[in-house]
């Protein structure tokens, strides 16, 4: 009895970060699916995918303003917008041929720094403060501790907009194309779907993906000038770290980003500024495939 | 199409000899400083764009507040002030100082946010020999011959309130804070403060926790562990966003009923507005606030809220203080108030009369011998504000 007491209490103060990494991890994996997505299935590289999520942000620092329907047109506006500017991104792409990664990255890496400026530009140098609406703003018990009503809702809501991705990609028409361009690009562009057709919808996809997480991330990892290098730099270890080509490598990634940065941070404080790379570098060496799924290049 | 290089170097050759024209015209048309018409030049540094635009904004209203309540002369000269853009740093602030300093000729420099900034002018300063009246920003400098400053040392908020903390929280004290320069001062002169009068930190090896800065956005992981360290209460130092951030996040955590010490600067200006009611009873330690209770300070902040929204911050206050202390020091320098002049009758001041209360420069450190308030944010009509709740050490060196 004394012990399990004992094995409680040391576990206890650790609840509430390993939670929070939930919420966090499921945040990345909702922005972070949008650029597996493009890299995997288009082959595209695009590192404006933070200015994508960035947009989501910026919107719903301007237009939510503590109620229900504010988050909605909020939820509206910043998946078309981030939607848009990712159709607008495949057209500017349509000279880079396919898999000419260097110039790809060049081209969004440019719409990255252009578009993070103008949305300085439009909203100011200062990080924009998000208000959730009212009934989330306070903090709830869960297990004897206290922790954040919006964000123990944010997991909630996550978790059911990554099974729906999941059911999309296995149970839809749209998923199975995605699906087959990933196993074998040639043999879908043979069955008549035109290529460039299927690069517009998933950069469409990976923006109204990243504008969600935007908007709904917002209170976690809000709108400010760093924020679309934040976003990228997340995307690109789970990309390293779960591979291309698996929801569930993605998955297990984002995750553990998330408790990395919260539970990780918690165990050893000392060594935050590089628990993340650390812990990527270790995933390289022991297993180079990432945690899971296999990698494709073409 | 050879036919077209040579005109285009020679258009170049024009162009560069008249820019070189230009400039130097523009370096020999006046003698240092002063002009016949008894009026005098004042260079203004502050950042009016990137990050610390706020800042920068408050420093240059508190000057320009000065000059209009005292007819646009300091000394009793006509002030010609030159305002330069600091931008977010050295790499901006020395091209802009270089301008004010040999194109302009000022006869004293005033501003600048940034402390990294005013070790990249003081070189500078030392060549032209032009005294700085610095309002904020205050690196760690070997030679202040010429520099002198209004704010503060980094280290002071923290030794300023250390024996309140001491006196009254009973139990240890969790110390944490941004993990730079900045954050290590503010922290240092906390921790080493407290631990000479016997506190003792609640951290797990005894020493502060330093977040990563500016990467740390949540802070849960870090509240966790002041919950497990079973500390009374948390001294912290953030400033902008990262304030924001920890302030709220810290209303909705588990150590939301543990009382929060602060350095002023968690819930000063605007991140206090954005913080809203995560902020209530917060304490902080700062050398002013807009609440004080003197005819200097009634005039300085209805003079302020006839201009501006809402009340004067620090900044504000630094900047106008600076204006006080060069009107002086020009009408102390006599008929002919050289750089050089000025800059030995501002250490020969003594009390200087301010909003914040009576304060006067060290001999050693060229920055204030100051009171120190402890506030708390408070409800004041309909919204919140820092509210003095009382006097805490006076401080410097």
């Amino acid at each position: 009895m004394i012990a399990v007491a004992a094995g409680t209490n040391r576990i206890d103060p650790y609840l509430i970060p390993a939670l929070d990494g939930v919420a966090y991890g499921l945040l990345v994996f909702v922005a972070a699916s949008g650029l597996v997505f493009c890299f995997g299935v288009a082959n595209i590289l695009n590192l404006a995918h933070g200015l994508l999520y960035a947009i989501g942000g910026y919107t719903a620092a301007a237009l939510l303003d503590g109620g229900w329907a504010s988050l909605a047109l909020a939820l509206a506006v910043g998946v078309l917008a981030a939607a848009a500017a990712g159709v607008l991104l495949a057209g500017l792409l349509t000279p880079v041929a396919t898999g000419n990664h260097l110039s790809q990255a060049l081209l969004t890496f440019g719409v990255a720094l252009a578009g993070g400026s103008l949305l300085v530009a439009g909203f100011g140098p200062d990080d924009p403060q998000v208000q959730v609406p009212a009934a989330l703003e306070g903090s709830v018990l869960v297990a004897g501790h206290r922790y954040a009503a919006y964000r123990l809702v944010f997991i909630g809501v996550a978790a059911v907009l990554a099974a729906a991705l999941y059911l999309v990609v296995r149970r839809t028409r749209a998923g199975m194309l995605v699906r087959a361009a990933v196993d074998d690009p040639e043999m879908v562009a043979c069955l008549g779907v035109s290529p460039a057709r299927i690069r517009a919808g998933v950069l469409a996809a990976a923006g109204a993906l990243a504008g969600a997480a935007g908007v709904l991330g917002a209170p976690i990892l809000g709108p400010g000038t760093d924020t679309a290098d934040t976003v990228l730099l997340l995307s690109l270890v789970v990309v390293v770290l779960g591979g291309l080509g698996s929801m569930a490598g993605t998955l297990l990634a984002a995750l553990a980003i998330g408790e990395i940065q919260t539970l990780g941070v918690a165990l050893l404080p000392s060594a935050a500024p590089f628990l993340l790379f650390a812990a990527m570098a270790a995933v390289l060496a022991v297993r180079a495939r990432g945690l899971a799924g296999r990698w494709r290049t073409a | 199409m050879p036919l077209t290089t040579p005109w285009r170097s020679r258009a170049l050759t024009a162009a560069l000899l008249a820019a070189v024209l230009t400039t130097s015209t523009a370096c020999g048309d006046d003698a240092p400083g002063t002009s016949a018409g008894g009026s005098i030049k004042i260079g203004l540094l502050a950042s009016l764009s990137g990050t610390y635009q706020a800042v920068g904004t408050e420093i240059r209203d508190g000057f320009q507040l000065y000059l209009d309540t005292h007819d646009g002369k300091l000394g009793g000269r006509k002030v010609d002030l030159i305002v330069a853009d600091e931008g977010n740093g050295a790499q901006t602030a020395v091209p802009a100082a270089t301008k004010l300093l040999k194109q302009d000729r000022v006869s004293a420099l005033t501003g600048i946010v940034g402390g990294g900034s005013v070790a990249g002018v003081t070189p500078l300063l030392n060549e032209t020999k032009v005294p700085l009246v610095g309002s904020n920003g205050r690196p760690e400098l070997k030679d202040v011959s010429r520099v002198w400053h209004t704010s503060y040392l980094s280290d002071e908020p923290g030794a300023a309130i250390a024996q309140h903390v001491r006196d009254n929280v009973k139990g240890s004290v969790y110390a944490i804070g941004p993990d730079y320069q900045g954050g290590w001062d503010e922290l240092r002169g906390f921790t080493d403060a407290f631990g000479k009068i016997g506190g003792k930190l609640a951290n797990a090896d005894g020493k502060t926790t330093f977040t990563p800065f500016p990467a740390t956005t949540n802070f849960l992981p870090y509240f966790a562990r002041i919950k497990a360290s079973g500390a009374a209460a948390v001294y912290t130092f953030y400033a902008g966003s990262a304030a924001v951030d920890f302030v709220k996040q810290y209303a909705q955590s588990e150590i939301k009923d543990v009382p929060l010490y602060a350095a002023g600067f968690l819930t000063e200006g605007g991140v206090l507005n954005a913080q809203g009611d995560a902020a209530r009873d917060i304490y902080s330690v700062l050398n002013y606030s807009p609440d004080l209770d003197n005819a200097e300070n009634r005039a300085f902040v209805a003079a302020w809220k006839a201009k501006h929204d809402g009340s004067p911050t620090t900044y504000a206050l630094a900047s106008y203080d600076a204006a006080a202390v060069l009107d002086r020091a020009i009408g102390a320098a006599g008929s002919d108030p050289t750089p050089e002049a000025i800059n030995t009758a501002i250490g020969q001041l003594g009390q200087i009369v301010s909003p914040r209360g009576t304060w006067q420069f060290s001999t050693a450190t060229h920055s204030p011998v100051q009171k120190w308030y402890l506030r708390q944010v408070r409800q004041d009509g309909r919204a919140l504000s820092n509210t003095v709740v009382g006097d805490l050490a006076t401080v410097g060196r």
